[in-house]
């Protein structure tokens, strides 16, 4: 033993030797505080109260924007004269009546565009052979602005309202058909072998297997795009429509009626978000399995 | 014991593999020979083990029983018959989780039926039997999420069976179970194998699996893989962790490892 170790041995003894607390030993790596923890959970009451705090900061941004900008060219309107302007376009104007146009036309086109994406999306993600064909001719295909059509359509279609659905599908479809591609991709090899070695054909294959596990991966896709969609709408009707959200846009731009406009954003906002929360229940309700 | 079991193998085999040959071309890397002139044989109602090295080419030799891959050369074939593709007289239980996620236990042992058109009340009665041997009865309605590792094998064994194939291939079902589980679900396979006589390849790399399922083992070499040795296991088909300190079975694990070593 060196002569350093009996020097310590009495006050490993006898600890009473030096009385009071005992000394707390050292923490062992670093606490992080739960709100900046890198990928960690957070307890629903917080998650709640900093969803509100973003609302809120947003609100705070618009009514310090509108108080620093209140007149001129360059005019914000108040959170509260657009909520007036909105209450009287609902009132006086037909609000209902351009959602549902609106609306209508997004959900014709866009559900065009999911009907062809799955379809296509599957066999290409499915057959290599499929893949090798239709991958080439969409890829330079997608890189033609779908905006880039509107003169066409409008030429070829008419005004009403074939062009904008063909907007609509023309400016999703090809997002749709690759990233569906890449879902139904995703379907483990074991599956598909196990299916087929428990008798499943081609097509049993395609409908029992690849279809259900791709399914919440659709969902999620057609919740990505549909901003898209509602984009391409925006650009059709902003050319030529006598109805729709867009439409009432550039008669509030012609009146120049700043809060009109901004109560038509708001609009847009509102129904991006609840269908983007029907889309997600959907997922949650069709396919619990794939709860995240 | 010896003539019965000669018996069993010389008359009508179910399986017979015959100069079986699989090379992978590749044009980035020279054609890898994963199987050299496999030979092989499983009589009806037999359990016969495969154990190998990783890589040896175990599962290419499954996939290739099963229909999913193709042979380069060389005879498979099924009571006789050469094999075309996948087909639910071959039921394989493969080595990572491969139950449908989205159907409940019920529904995924029912899947082979629904496909072979057995009417939904037969259907029902076949699962009940089959969750009952697996003994899983109380969990019909679970999905597979909700289940542990065993229970997902028991399962996937139960929908292989479903379709009453002539033989069931497994590969390495219990490889992803701990020791303990390991060891409950192949007590598990011998008492399925007792009420159902199924006739079974199981492919392993745990020797002592090999060995206690299997009433014939066959030692695969790696690179290129060949059957390094073929040995018939001693023992009845009644059995139990006893015989695994049987001398026999000893020795046998000491040959069945050093030829492994040998031919790594
Ligand atoms: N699709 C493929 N293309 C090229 N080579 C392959 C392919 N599949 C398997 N191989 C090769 O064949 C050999 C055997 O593979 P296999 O998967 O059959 O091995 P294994 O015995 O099942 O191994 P493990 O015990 O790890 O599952 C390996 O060397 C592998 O590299
Ligand atoms: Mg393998």
């Amino acid at each position: 033993m060196t002569p350093e170790a009996t020097a310590v041995e009495p006050h490993v003894r006898e600890p009473s030797v030096a009385p009071g607390p005992a000394p707390v030993p050292a923490a062992r790596g670093r606490r992080e505080h739960p709100l900046a923890r890198l990928r960690g959970e957070l307890p629903m009451a917080a998650r709640v109260a900093l969803a509100a705090v973003g609302v809120v900061s947003l609100l705070a941004c618009w009514l310090l924007a509108s108080t620093l900008w209140s007149s001129g060219a360059f005019r914000v309107p108040t959170p509260l004269s657009t909520l007036r302007a909105g209450v009287e376009l609902w009132t006086d104007g037909d609000l209902g009546h351009d959602l549902l146009a609106s609306s209508r036309r997004v959900a014709v086109g866009y559900a065009i565009s999911l009907a062809i994406g799955v379809v296509a999306g599957i066999g290409i993600g499915s057959f290599a052979s499929l893949e090798a064909y239709g991958e080439a001719p969409i890829g330079l295909v997608r890189y033609v602005p779908a905006t880039a059509l509107t003169p066409l359509f409008l030429l070829w279609l008419g005004i009403d309202e074939a062009p904008k659905v063909a907007l609509v599908v023309a400016g999703t479809v090809f997002y749709n058909v690759l990233m569906i591609a890449d879902v139904a991709r995703a379907v483990p090899r074991d599956m598909v072998t196990s299916a087929y070695t428990l008798g499943a054909g081609r097509w049993t294959v395609l409908r029992r297997v690849v279809f259900p596990h791709s399914w919440p991966g659709i969902v999620d896709v057609a919740r990505v795009n549909l901003a898209g969609a509602w984009l391409m709408l925006v650009v059709a009707e902003l050319l030529a429509a006598n109805e729709g959200l867009a439409f009432q846009l550039t008669r509030a731009y012609r009146f120049r009626r700043v809060d009109t406009m901004f109560a038509i954003l708001v609009v847009f906002a509102v129904i991006g978000v609840a269908s983007d929360l029907f889309l997600r229940w959907l997922r949650n309700r069709t396919a619990p399995w794939a709860r995240s | 014991m010896g003539p019965l079991v000669n018996a069993a193998t010389i008359a009508e085999p179910k399986l017979v593999v015959d100069g079986l040959v699989k090379e992978y071309t590749s044009r980035r890397a020279p054609a890898v020979r994963a199987l050299d002139g496999i030979d092989l044989s499983v009589g009806d109602g037999e359990i016969v083990s495969i154990v190998g090295a990783s890589g040896c080419g175990k599962s290419t030799l499954l996939r290739i029983v099963a229909g999913l891959d193709h042979a380069t050369t060389g005879r498979v074939e099924i009571e006789g018959c050469p094999i075309a593709g996948p087909g639910p007289d071959r039921g394989m239980v493969s080595q990572g989780y491969s139950l449908f996620p989205w159907r409940t236990v019920r529904a995924n042992v029912a899947f082979g039926l629904e496909c072979a058109k057995v009417p939904s009340r037969a259907r029902a009665e076949r699962v009940d039997e089959l969750l009952g041997i697996v003994g899983l009865g109380g969990f019909a309605d679970r999905l597979p999420g909700e289940l542990s590792g065993g229970m997902r094998q028991r399962v996937a064994i139960a929908r292989a069976l479903a379709p009453e194939p002539d033989i069931l291939l497994l590969d390495e079902p219990f490889g992803a179970l701990d020791a303990q589980t390991r060891r409950a679900m192949q007590d598990f396979l011998l008492q399925v194998w007792a009420r159902t006589r199924a006739t079974i390849l199981l492919v392993t790399h745990d020797i002592d699996e090999a060995i206690y399922l299997g009433r014939r083992v066959y030692v695969l070499s790696s690179r290129p893989g060949r059957v390094a040795a073929r040995i018939d296991v001693p023992f009845g088909s009644n059995r139990s962790w006893q015989v695994t300190r049987d001398p026999r079975f000893l020795d046998l694990r000491d040959e069945i490892r050093d030829l492994l070593l040998a031919n790594g």
